[in-house]
């Protein structure tokens, strides 16, 4: 799973970059529209280790905003999960923030909160939050009536036996969708800092925009590929363990 | 303990077409009923609206007495997947009961499946595993709307037998499509007929067994022929 | 990823686009910021009809933080275009093939505001011990670091902040000393303190000696030696255009032309800004090209790492 990630990325990265240097061959186009090969290599070895510490400095705030959205999300969902008018209203109210574009929200937290740890954070959380309450939310207030009725039946059912079938039926969904969101959370966290941070891979873009330097842009793209990719690769090798452990009993493990 | 309908109709919508009609019956005493009947006209219906009481909506009158407790059960309810049959089994059951608890057991024959994981049973064992959840539980009507599917015929004969040696005061209303099998043990059966006919049910009272060996063949066969010509 | 692939399919289109284009008239002026009075000749010769008067089609494009008109002269998507000097110079250490037409700015609007209440900086060792904004990777840092050698500072000698868009971090007094054009966010800046009773100062670089050269008029070599004559009416339009448009009795009708592009700010505003500007480049004839600036600023590029060999930028002088 996590190699598999991996290649998957390299291909595409080294089409992407064989498509850029074609272009430059066929336009005879300059190093400073689109670097060569050698320049891209320099680039690389100059400022490559700079961003990949700069890709880990914004996948810990990924990493921080996706644990935080998906709590958050788990809460709102449990809470909106019943047909009541307070559900009916949290998941409404989602639907219609959820087709706000954040990045247009971003300015105004920027600007309330300062460039610094905090906005970068909510703007990670922000981004990948509405999507995991939507699917949070779908899961949660969906019976699955063939598990529920017997403690329905005989007044055993409490909230959180019912958040715990309805999360354990869907465990394949909701596994999928919190995985998904580790690349939303970091397209976050990027977005974030490229508008007003002083840290991370998305500022130091936006310092090689300034600089109109494609390559150092190009490096910086293969550093979050290449991150994305394992972060990516271990949550889903982590959930498949996880699946196996949950759906066998404990005596075949 | 009484259970009583007149005139007892359902329909989903408003103006629409009625899935039962002008069902009028009693049930007055304890021991192992039936409803009996092809697939669609109305028996699991039925059953629901018995068990949801004054809760779910219906047209005529529905009267129970001496029935506090009334339990639906079917056959595809599955329980949790997280932790194995057996341990959901001791979650369920109130202390005084452990000893009925391995009584049914060892008459379901189930003692090996405690430690699978509910997917992993046949649907044969999924429903004996899920009945006994329902029998461990305080309830004077328990309705097993097709809850021994798929169980083997010598199984079931013996489940059914016990639970009615094991719970002689209390009522089942029993949904099968085993004609032999309810013709021989059951006591009061209700036949729902095609919802074409005039009438759309009969009763017919038939042998209720207490042993195996103690069948009657030719009053069986009467009764099940019966209930063939019912419709 | 997917980026990439856009990327590359954008560059793809535009030189088709190109391909095509390149037979009609049109010729593309891309400007390095967006309509205001910073821009004033541009507009004017827009409005006024200048290049039309030469014989030219010309149309007068809008610039912003992401356009970067050297790309778009190499594109073929750009006939002319408005670059900074440090643009320049990395362009050509890259390959680029671009010729400086005409510098506007003489002056560099780049400048630092402070608040009067923290002493005149006379000496640059009064930055000592003070924030200062920088926009990192902008060529406001360039010109600090130059301004730090040139005053014999460290960067521990003061305390950088990262600058953005956003100038609260100034207006709400955390840090001392914040990167401004002089004559566009400076003037905002400054009426906007007035009216609460502060008053403010601009620290210009080249008070210091520090001359980095801004922002000047570009096209490509290939233009220059294949449409020569297309390339000299546009200078001298565009050159006359600037002229009059600074001359106090074309005053009325500069602002008009601009007011007509800048909606968003005040004609107060407006006519600060123009005044400002004018400040900045004025020149004996508009648009000379002060040499021994673009060679200091090479230099100065050089020095700190920005390129690693000379252009000998005054090779790319239009002659």
């Amino acid at each position: 799973m996590l190699f598999r990630r991996i290649y998957q990325f390299l291909i595409v990265y080294i089409v992407g970059v064989s498509g850029l240097l074609l272009l430059k061959q066929i336009l005879g186009l300059s190093d400073y529209v689109i670097p060569g090969v050698s320049l891209i290599i320099t680039i690389a070895q100059e400022a490559g280790r700079g961003y990949f510490f700069d890709v880990l400095n914004t996948l810990s705030i990924a990493v921080l905003g996706q644990a935080i959205s998906v709590i958050l999300a788990f809460a709102v969902g449990i809470a909106g999960r019943k047909s009541s008018w307070i559900g009916s209203f949290i998941k409404m109210t989602a639907y219609n923030i959820q087709a706000y574009p954040i990045v247009a929200l971003a300015p105004i937290i920027f600007i309330l909160l300062g460039d610094g740890f905090v906005p970068r954070l909510m703007i990670a959380s922000m981004i990948c939050y509405f999507p995991l309450l939507l699917s949070v939310l779908g899961v949660m207030s969906a019976p699955v009536k063939d598990i529920e009725h017997f403690y329905i039946v005989t007044g055993r059912m409490r909230w959180q036996l019912e958040v715990k079938i309805r999360a354990f039926e869907n465990l394949s969904k909701l596994i999928t969708v919190i995985s998904g969101s580790a690349t939303l959370a970091m397209a976050g966290a990027i977005v974030a800092e490229f508008i007003a941070a002083d840290a991370g891979i998305g500022y130091s873009i936006r310092v090689a925009l300034y600089q109109s330097d494609l390559g150092k842009i190009l490096v910086a793209l293969f550093m979050i590929g290449i991150v994305i990719s394992v972060y990516q690769g271990i949550l889903e090798s982590i959930s498949e363990k996880v699946k196996r452990v949950m759906m066998v009993p404990e005596d075949e493990i | 303990m009484r259970l009583q309908c007149r005139d007892l109709a359902f329909r989903y919508a408003e103006g629409g077409k009625k899935i039962l009609d002008g069902i009028s019956c009693s049930f007055t005493r304890p021991g192992f009923h039936s409803v009996f009947g092809p697939s669609g006209v109305g028996k699991s219906t039925f059953a629901r609206i018995i068990a949801a009481g004054n809760s779910h909506s219906y047209e005529g009158e529905l009267s129970i007495e001496g029935l506090d407790t009334i339990l639906y059960s079917y056959n595809l309810e599955r329980l949790p997947g997280w932790s194995s049959t057996g341990k959901h089994i001791d979650r369920v059951v109130a202390p005084e009961k452990e000893e009925l608890k391995r009584e049914l057991i060892r008459i379901f024959k189930i003692e090996s499946l405690l430690g699978a994981r509910f997917h992993q049973l046949s649907m044969g064992q999924q429903n004996r595993v899920n009945l006994i959840r329902y029998l461990l539980q305080d309830f004077n009507l328990l309705i097993l709307d097709e809850s021994l599917a798929n169980v083997d015929e010598k199984h079931r004969q013996s489940i059914i037998l016990s639970i009615k040696k094991l719970f002689p005061d209390k009522m089942f209303l029993y949904i099968s499509h085993h004609l032999m099998e309810v013709s021989t043990f059951c006591d009061q059966i209700m036949v729902f007929g095609a919802s074409s006919g005039k009438k759309s049910y009969v009763m017919v009272e038939a042998q209720n067994c207490l042993e195996s060996q103690a069948v009657d063949k030719q009053k069986r066969d009467k009764t099940m022929l019966e209930i063939m010509n019912a419709f | 990823m997917k980026k990439f692939l856009s990327i590359a399919a954008g560059l793809a289109a535009a030189a088709i686009l190109f391909a095509t284009s390149s037979q009609a008239e049109e010729l593309n002026y891309r400007l390095k910021w967006l309509f205001n009075a910073s821009v004033a000749g541009d507009i004017y010769a827009d409005q006024l009809g200048y290049f039309e008067k030469a014989g030219l089609d010309v149309k007068v494009k809008e610039g912003g933080p992401e356009k970067n008109a050297i790309k778009e002269l190499e594109l073929g998507q750009a006939a002319f275009g408005v670059a900074s000097a440090d643009q320049v110079i990395m362009a050509l250490e890259k390959g680029a093939d671009v010729v400086v037409l005409a510098q506007i700015f003489q002056i560099n609007p780049m400048m630092w505001i402070y608040r009067s209440d923290i002493p005149e900086i006379k000496e640059l060792s009064t930055l000592k011990g003070k924030s200062v904004g920088v926009t990192f990777g902008g060529n406001d840092e360039s010109i600090l670091n130059t301004l730090f050698a040139v005053g014999h500072l460290t960067k521990d000698d003061v305390d950088l902040f990262s600058a953005r868009f956003d100038l609260s971090p100034f207006l709400t007094k955390k840090v001392d000393v914040w990167p401004v054009y002089r004559n566009s966010q400076g003037v905002i800046l400054k009426e906007r303190l007035a009216k609460e009773n502060e008053q403010v100062h601009f620290l210009n670089p080249a008070d210091f000696g520090v001359k980095f050269v801004a922002n000047s008029v570009v096209t490509s070599g290939k233009m220059v030696r294949e449409h020569k004559d297309v390339v000299e009416k546009f200078r001298v339009a565009l050159v006359q255009a600037w002229a009059d448009s600074i001359d106090p009795a074309n005053e009325a009708a500069s602002l008009a032309a601009i007011a007509s592009r800048d909606k968003g700010n005040t004609e107060d505003i407006v006519k600060l800004q123009f005044d400002s500007t004018r400040e900045l480049v004025k020149a004996p004839v508009f648009g000379t090209i002060d040499v021994e600036a673009w060679k200091q600023t090479e230099a100065i590029m050089l020095e700190q790492g920005q390129i690693k060999k000379a252009v000998h930028v005054e090779n790319a002088m239009y002659k």
